[in-house]
């Protein structure tokens, strides 16, 4: 794919692990784990009582003086993530000499939450009894449309869906937009947040780690340990400020990395077909123009702990890197310290990758202690390890959904 | 300027299913309104809606249990089944590398409503207990593209794009850019969207409902009427159609997608964010405003919406522009993910067919909506150039042109 190269001159987030890149990756580096009691909702019903939850999350901090009463838990997230990505790419409102910004937001449900008590008012007290603020924010795109109004973005407005997958579908998307000149500025990420309907429909669905529900086992989200038992819900925010390479070279901004390339693909009859997609994906990734010549420095891969998931995702990463004589390359799986954001998650991978790039430094996974038997990725490991980056390595962030897409980015060092 | 073929149309609606039922009626005028059959509206000022009438999932969904999907899921298969029918692609015998170079893209207002709808009728009942894995399995959106994708057998792209009631709109920039990136040689896009009583009763919150019928840019308009459907499109780089003898009713030229970045629900009082969806549509097509032979409304029917859509549209093609734009909500009501979808066929039918659907139910001129919007009656006009025009909560406006094929090649 040709078109104008594409970088990242601007990092924002809110994670359980901190709202600065640099807290984000030294905590990552140190192997804290974010997933604790959760305090925002009764989880006596689920099989696990941890999440990896923002706490506590002050959103005056970021946003200010300003009525945040219309905005629920999603958007004062995104909105959140959007200042800290504007301030520190410099793109904020009195910069922007005309220049249009855009947004693209991976999320899966936005807020189920505002959704669930919107319809429960509605059949307690009557339909003339609900709030139109939760009517409003019903919408899936509700969090990118509050973001927009916040921060005053008028170009292209885009919300992607794809369970965990989601965040990586809006980096590449909005990498495209830029690449093809639909849009200038975009930034592009993910927002998720943590709520008590969509971890009881993974509870109920037997995909959260922990045991019988009521008793003491709470397990604990460890990727690709023999001994997972499901992944842990976690939420957050992450905006990449992704610009032209030679409009943010001339206006002298901080380029963090290059978006060297991306691949999208489905499994349709998922399961084990996650993995041939997978590979597919990482392929597709790899064969883009930006990819260049460089050696792949590791991979930031999706798995959470999930049983099933985490098996196809490393048999994908490693016949994705065959070809590459990469499949010995390092590979992380940050879930482990944050649980599954869905949205956020692939924004996050992305920034653990480029702090990676930018230091040299790459996390362990806490707590993993054997693989399965015939595991095909040697580059797993508990410990942190440090890399040597050269000029235009690669880094891959991977993620698959038992729902069938399945998502490649991959990065390079500028 | 962009060359992407649209050569197939697939379309479930309140007024019937399959375009070659639905574009007759269309051009009839038939009202798809009824009596909501979904849930009780006897607490509800209005009972009118736009649903899906005699139509069996399982004619459709083959592949996968039935019960596995949830509505909109079901529209959106139907759709896309038809669709792909209609391009002359049979998805039983597909070989393995074509399969994975064909993607699917759906946009989507609720997803799948009805699911969540249980959650509340379950947690409002004290009957948690009830509760088992299907809510995982059947409430998150992006399901609607993956069961399309499912069904079909397409291994390529896959994405849902919940932008809410342009998100057909947005569906279709998105297909188009995979197919120019060379990301996918074939694209489903559309949209897909159930009837719910949430979204009933939050327009109905919000005074946006009509008792009785749509009327779109008349003077004593009253509202919207909520619907439900699917419509999907084909899409292909126009050489690969043409070297697959495809039949081709239109091309998409070009698209523009802004954000009004004014208010979630309320349009901007000037029609900001729609004028410059239009004029970066017409930029991205290398056309002019006169070049358009007709325009797709978002026409909703609301007081608002159709005043402030007049608006855009002078800002874009002059005070007194005589382009016909006609709304078909008059006669499916709004059908939300779905609208814009079902509209971009009803673009590429004007331009094969050389008709423009009437607005429906237009007594009294609006001298605040002083367009052509083909009151009542079809119009029989060749049509170069069409215009499809979609507006949504969150501020997203989205326009999406179509040509005849090479008219100005």
């Amino acid at each position: 794919m040709s078109g104008r190269e594409v970088v990242v001159t601007g990092l924002g987030l809110l994670s359980p692990l901190g709202d600065s890149a640099d807290a984000f990756h030294e905590a990552l580096l140190v192997g804290e784990v974010g997933v604790k009691p959760i305090e925002l909702f009764d989880s006596s019903l689920l099989t696990t009582r941890n999440g990896g939850e923002i706490r506590p999350f002050e959103p005056e901090r970021y946003l200010g003086e300003r009525n945040l009463r219309p905005l629920d838990r999603t958007s004062r997230l995104l909105i959140s993530a959007a200042t800290r990505a504007l301030e520190d790419s410099g793109w904020t409102e009195g910069a922007r000499n005309g220049t249009e910004l855009s947004l693209a937001v991976g999320t899966t449900y936005c807020s189920m939450h505002t959704i669930g008590e919107f319809d429960r008012r509605g059949l307690k007290l009557g339909p003339n009894y609900v709030s139109p603020f939760d009517f409003a924010n019903s919408v899936i795109n509700a969090a990118a449309g509050q973001a927009a109004i916040w921060h005053k973005l008028t170009g292209v407005n885009s919300t992607l869906a794809g369970g965990e997958t989601s965040g990586l579908q809006a980096i590449a998307y909005g990498a495209d937009l830029i690449r093809t000149g639909q849009a200038d500025v975009v930034l592009a990420g993910g927002v998720e947040e943590l709520c008590f309907e969509s971890s009881i429909a993974y509870s109920r669905a037997g995909r959260l780690c922990g045991g019988e529900v009521g008793t003491d086992d709470d397990g604990r989200p460890v990727p690709f340990d023999r001994g997972r038992d499901g992944f842990a819900p976690g939420e957050g925010a992450g905006l990449l400020v992704l610009e032209a390479a030679e409009a943010a070279e001339a206006r002298g901004a901080k380029i963090y990395a290059r978006i060297a390339g991306s691949g999208s693909a489905f499994a349709p009859r998922r399961n084990g077909d996650l993995s041939a997609a997978l590979a597919r994906a990482i392929r597709t990734a790899w064969a883009s123009n930006g990819a260049g010549g460089g050696a792949l420095l590791c991979v930031a891969s999706g798995a959470s702990g999930a049983r099933d998931l985490d098996a196809w995702e490393a048999e994908g990463i490693a016949r994705g890197l065959e070809a590459r004589g990469a499949a010995e390359a390092p590979v992380t799986a940050i879930k482990a310290n944050l649980g599954e954001a869905l949205g956020a998650s692939g924004v996050f991978q992305a920034m653990s990758l480029i702090a990676t790039l930018g230091d040299g430094r790459l996390p362990g996974i806490p707590g993993l202690q054997t693989t399965d038997e015939g595991f095909p990725l040697s580059g797993a490991s508990a410990a942190a390890r440090t890399v040597a980056v050269a000029p235009g390595a690669l880094a891959l962030a991977t993620a698959i959904s038992a729902d069938g897409p399945v998502m490649a980015l991959l990065l390079a060092a500028p | 300027m962009i060359s992407i073929a649209v050569t197939g149309l697939g379309l479930a609606t309140p007024i019937g299913l399959g375009h070659e039922t639905v574009w007759p009626g269309l051009l009839a005028g038939r009202s798809g309104f009824r009596p909501v059959g979904l849930f009780d509206t006897s607490r509800h000022g209005t009972h009118l809606g736009a649903e899906v009438q005699d139509f069996d999932p399982a004619a459709w969904v083959r592949r996968t249990p039935v019960e596995s999907m949830s509505r909109a899921s079901h529209l959106g298969v139907a759709a896309a089944r038809m669709a792909l029918e209609d391009a002359g692609i049979d998805p039983e015998n597909l070989a393995p590398e074509t399969a994975e170079r064909f993607g699917v893209t759906m946009g989507t207002t609720s997803g799948e409503p009805l699911e969540i709808e249980r959650l509340s009728d379950l947690m409002v009942g004290d009957r948690l207990d009830e509760l088992g894995g299907e809510l995982a399995g059947r409430y998150p959106c992006h399901l609607i593209a993956a069961h399309v994708a499912a069904e079909l057998g397409f291994a390529g792209p896959n994405q849902m794009i919940p932008t809410a009631c342009a998100a057909g709109n947005y569906a279709i920039a998105f297909a188009v850019e995979a197919l120019l990136a060379g990301r996918a040689d074939l694209m489903i896009a559309g949209g897909a969207d159930s009837f719910s009583r949430m979204t009933y009763t939050g327009f109905g919150k919000l005074g946006a409902i009509a008792p009785d019928v749509v009327r779109p840019f008349a003077k004593n308009r009253k509202g919207m009427i909520p619907g439900e459907g699917s419509g999907v499109l084909v899409l292909e780089r126009t050489e690969s159609a043409l070297s697959r003898g495809a039949r081709i009713y239109a091309e998409v030229a070009g698209y523009g997608l802004t954000c009004d970045a004014h208010h979630m629900t309320a349009a901007h009082p000037e029609g900001d964010g729609p004028a410059r969806a239009m004029e970066r549509a017409l930029r991205t097509s290398g056309l002019s405003a006169d070049e358009i032979s007709y325009v797709s409304a978002h026409g909703t029917g609301t007081p608002t919406n159709d005043k402030l859509e007049t608006l855009a549209v002078h800002r874009v093609f002059g005070r007194g522009t005589k382009v016909p734009i006609s709304s078909i909500k008059s006669m499916i009501g709004h059908t939300m993910g779905a609208a814009s979808a079902i509209e971009a066929a009803v673009c590429a039918l004007a331009i094969h067919e050389g008709w423009i659907p009437p607005t429906t139910n237009y007594d009294e001129p609006d001298p605040e909506c002083d367009l052509d919007c083909v009151p009542n009656q079809a119009r029989q006009v060749r049509v170069d150039v069409a215009m499809n025009n979609a507006y949504a909560f969150g501020g997203n406006n989205a326009s999406v042109i179509f040509r005849r094929p090479h008219v100005r090649a």
